[in-house]
């Protein structure tokens, strides 16, 4: 290991490298922590100008009240989790099935196909916006909730194909060849071998898929322009510009936006950095 | 039927497999990615008929002086994005102890990269603002006064950029996690015993080792940089006077509030090749390490 | 009809001669073991069999049918890998059920043929157990298990012990012969270890650069090598190779000489493939040596110094150098001589010593490696 480890046995050495570390992240928070704390104060203190001050009321749950119910934001919420959650389930689906095809059926061209998914997955969002935006409209789905699912699947089968493709590529070999011996066809494989053993990759994916999905923000604002169909980060961003004075509104409304992918970080963290190594070191 | 089926299943069904995804990325993100190329090469307001004008748009390009601000700044963006890497790979130095408690810590350096750029392009705005926010409660107690970063042309992008920089330290800070888990104990060890120690440990043995992984956040972080719009939209709009654009944006601009969407495919394009040039590189790179990896 | 044919099975990869026109026949209930050096096409061989590699050119016939274009799945194999290949989240009867599964067969089918399989195994007890919590020999049965439960026509076995301790390997190698024996089906078996191929085979097939170098009873391979690789891949010590240049060449032998060997006369070859000057190589057996009092005229003898003594118990083996004859490709890589005596020997590291053979135990191989001395009796089993 390096750093070399501290001695377990040196306890004061020990308490004080975790304070001074803990220092350092409240430090790198500050921002976070700067409007977490804005969030629960109340206008009244906000008026008189007490920015950085202890606050002298909480009002925690007026402030979310307010955002709940004199903003839209609920509404976008909502929004959010009808366009996230089909993406993610899309992603995975087709993902799982480029990725064991691209992994197990050698062909000519499937190296082709596969540098195409890679390389596509790093192309600049500006490059398809016109024809996508244009597709869109022509489809009839421009703002509408199906033109951003649709393009989030499309866009993040990029990624997942090659994260599924390594993780399959990664298991046994023999594996798949007993199957073949066994007389599963390809579909029997995909369901009872394939299915069954890249569970823990589903899940890093899910993870990654679900944050990205969720944090999006540029295609948000090119391919819906009501309310009715936006996401939280959409809302956020006009909801600043509504609510300029009112830093505790927007800050407790930040705070919301973030709660998702945050709670899933906490809860899946060790998902969540497996996938995004892997995905990116073995890329 | 089920004869043909039986007989061609092993290879038809496979195919089936690939199909959806392939029909669905290829249309959508390729298919679209040298749609834009065509478009470039059209005078087009995005609804009506589009005029062939052949190298017009790029000519104009040429010209535009709000394209050489755009540019300018991308190379800003990059640069200070560079800072990326390092200051990950510190910060991984930092937090790679088994201590109780560490893992926490840990957890709490990469927040910044689950939050959405927009989230992070209001808490900053909050923390520039001259007013109140959190850079005036440090100048102030000083007894200095903090500048308007936002609205000055001269600041705008670096006070923009270092934003951006947030949650790319985190992604870095964990690629170079999983790489310091990666090391080769035995070379460590080896280290330690001829003499080597701190900072020529980390030079000689550690630093080596990092190499692939080192490249990998140097890469996206480059992806990252030209990537940027999310910030720009939320926390200037390109202002003030355009001062903070950079090619991602200006094209947004251009074919979304100016309708000129030919002239937007032909900023997007610039970027498309800059961006391709580095994804050659990228690719080769990998393919590199992993030849002499095998 | 023979269970399973190949004719003139071709494999390239991407410049790569991985197969070259193998012709093979194996009869119905047949113990046939592919042995040779890695990298031979052993491996590959058994998978065309499988029907997991597609081969360039040429057919394989699985009793009588051309199964050249079908699926593994449909060619009556089942196969048990290296690795065993049990799938990590399934129990040991959802294993060994995989492939009736896999058919759609009637449950309580599947389920008859998983208890007779687990029986034969003694794996009773381990049905409802992952593969996580079995020790090594018990998935290696598993695999097995699963693989009869089919009732395959062919059983193909790719390296299966090679994972496994020497001690279970040992114990697993009677147990398949047993199996073999209680099933009666035709075993098709790749191993690189001779002691395998030499224990369990009705016939060897000796493989080597993706051509068959010979089949045969392991006790007709062991006594008449066809050439010289085979003579030196089977048998434990390898074979002590002399190189040796061609005295004299006519209807009475041929006489070869070797630095630090006189020349000695081997009769009743046809002397019609070699004349006088030609490089040759004799092959003497490690059993074959032995020690004598003093070099005796007409029996072909050298003197040595002993390098190297190793005490096995019931043998001792003595590594011998005899400059200036030179042994090549030895056991020792060092030129030393391999002696193997049957029984406990005080000599020592050091111990100057005469060694003999008789010629009649000695092989002659050709220039082109191919075994010249004629056919010697097999011990009767």
């Amino acid at each position: 290991m390096y750093p070399r480890p501290i001695p377990e046995n040196a306890k004061v050495q020990r308490a004080l490298y975790l304070g001074g570390v803990t220092l350092v992240v409240i430090l790198w928070l500050l921002p976070l922590l700067a409007v977490m704390l804005t969030s629960i104060r109340s206008n009244e203190e906000l008026m008189a100008g007490n920015y950085w001050g202890w606050p002298q009321k909480f009002s925690l749950i007026e402030n979310y009240k307010a955002v709940f119910e004199q903003t839209a934001m609920l509404r976008f919420f909502l929004n959010s989790l009808l366009i996230t959650i089909p993406s993610v389930i899309g992603v995975l689906i087709l993902s799982t099935l480029t990725g064991f095809v691209l992994s197990r059926y050698p062909f000519r061209g499937s190296n082709l196909i596969f540098a195409l998914f890679v390389g596509g997955n790093f192309l600049p969002a500006q490059i398809m916006m016109i024809p996508v935006r244009d597709l869109m409209v022509r489809l009839g789905l421009y703002d509408t909730i199906y033109a951003l699912v649709i393009f989030h699947i499309a866009f993040q089968t990029g990624f997942a194909t090659l994260f599924m493709r390594n993780f399959i590529a990664a298991l046994p070999g023999e594996l798949f060849q007993a199957a073949r011996a066994e007389g599963a066809s390809p579909f029997q494989t995909l369901r009872h071998v394939v299915v069954p053993l890249v569970r823990p990759a589903l899940a890093a994916l899910a993870i990654l898929v679900f944050t990205f999905v969720w944090n999006d923000y540029f295609w948000a604002i090119v391919l819906t322009q009501s309310d009715a169909v936006k996401p939280v980060t959409a809302g956020l961003n006009n909801l600043r510009g509504e609510w300029t004075s009112a830093w505790n509104i927007v800050s407790a409304a930040t705070i919301f936006v973030a709660l998702p992918p945050v709670v899933m970080f906490f809860m899946m963290q060790k998902h969540f950095v497996a996938g995004l190594t892997m995905g990116a070191v073995k890329g | 039927m089920s004869r043909l089926w039986r007989r061609n299943r092993h290879w038809l069904t496979p195919a089936l497999f690939l199909l959806p995804g392939l029909v669905l990325f290829g249309t959508v993100i390729l298919a679209a990615s040298i749609e834009t190329v065509w478009i470039s090469l059209h005078d087009w307001d995005g609804i009506g008929a589009k005029t062939w004008v052949g190298l017009a748009n790029y000519i104009e390009l040429a010209d535009d002086p709000q394209f050489y601000v755009s540019l300018k700044n991308n190379v800003i963006w990059l640069l200070i994005f560079m800072l990326a890497p390092p200051i990950g790979l510190a910060l991984a130095l930092i937090v790679n102890q088994q201590i109780r408690g560490m893992r926490i810590l840990k957890s709490l350096f990469f927040v910044p990269l689950v939050l959405a750029t927009v989230t992070v392009g209001v808490v900053f705005g909050w923390v520039y603002d001259p007013n109140f926010g959190l850079l005036q409660l440090f100048f102030s107690s000083f007894g200095g006064t903090a500048p308007a970063l936002l609205s000055d042309e001269n600041f705008v992008t670096f006070a923009v950029a270092a934003a951006g920089l947030w949650p790319q330290i985190a992604f870095c800070m964990i690629l170079f996690l999983a790489g310091l888990n990666g090391l080769n104990d035995d070379l460590i060890a080896a280290g330690r015993v001829d003499g080597a120690r701190g900072w020529r440990m980390l030079r000689h043995v550690v630093l080596p080792q990092l190499s692939q992984v080192g490249f990998i956040a140097i890469a996206v972080t480059v992806i990252g940089a030209l990537r940027s719009f999310d910030m720009i939209a939320v926390m200037t709009s390109g202002g003030p006077y355009g001062s903070s654009t950079v090619l991602a944006y200006q094209m947004y601009q251009e074919s979304i509030f100016s309708y000129r969407f030919g002239y937007g495919a032909a900023i997007a394009t610039v970027l498309f090749v800059i961006m391709i040039a580095f994804i050659a590189w990228y690719l080769n790179g990998l393919i590199k390490a992993e030849r002499s990896n095998a | 009809m023979s269970s399973v044919e190949l004719r003139k099975v071709d494999k390239h990869y991407a410049g790569y001669h991985a197969l070259k026109a193998i012709d093979l026949e194996i009869e119905k209930g047949e113990f046939v073991v592919m042995v040779g050096p890695s990298g031979c096409g052993k491996s590959t061989l058994l998978k065309t069999i499988a029907g997991l590699e597609t081969i360039n050119s040429g057919q394989v016939m699985i009793n009588g049918r051309d199964v050249t274009e079908e699926e593994p799945g449909d060619r009556g194999i089942a196969m048990v890998f290296q690795s065993y290949a049990l799938y990590p989240h399934m129990t040991v009867a959802e294993n060994m059920g995989f492939g009736l599964r896999m058919a759609n067969r009637p449950k309580a089918e599947i389920d008859a043929a998983v208890k007779r399989a687990a029986q034969i195994l003694r794996l009773e007890e381990q049905l409802d157990k992952r593969p996580k919590q079995l020790s090594g020999g018990q998935r290696q049965r598993v695999a097995i298990g699963r693989a009869i439960t089919r009732s395959p026509e062919v059983f193909l076995f790719d390296e299966p012990l090679s994972n496994l301790d020497a001690a279970l390997r040992t114990q697993m190698r009677v147990e398949l012969s047993s199996l073999h024996g209680q099933l009666g089906s035709t075993m098709i078996y790749v191993t690189h270890d001779q002691v395998e191929a030499m224990t369990m085979a009705d016939r060897i097939v000796v493989l080597n650069k993706g051509r068959i170098e010979q089949v045969g009873s392991p006790l007709e391979l062991y006594a008449n090598p066809a050439n010289i690789f085979v003579a030196g891949f089977l048998g434990a010590p390898r074979m002590n190779f002399i190189e040796a240049k061609v005295v004299s060449a006519d209807a009475s032998g041929v006489s070869v000489a070797a630095a630090g060997l006189p020349a000695i006369t081997l009769g009743d070859i046809d002397a019609s493939g070699v004349s006088a000057g030609d490089a040759v190589t004799v092959g003497i057996r490690p059993e074959a040596l032995h020690l004598v009092e003093r070099t005796e005229s007409g029996t072909p003898a050298f003197s040595g110094q002993v390098r190297l003594v190793e005490q096995l118990g019931h043998e001792t083996v003595l590594y011998v150098d005899a400059s200036p004859l030179q042994a090549t490709n030895s056991d020792s890589g060092t030129g030393n001589f391999t002696l193997q005596l049957n029984k406990v020997s005080a000599i020592g590291v050091g111990a100057k010593l005469q060694v003999g053979f008789e010629t009649g135990d000695a092989y002659l191989f050709g220039p082109d490696g191919r075994t010249l001395t004629p056919r010697k009796p097999v011990a009767s089993t």
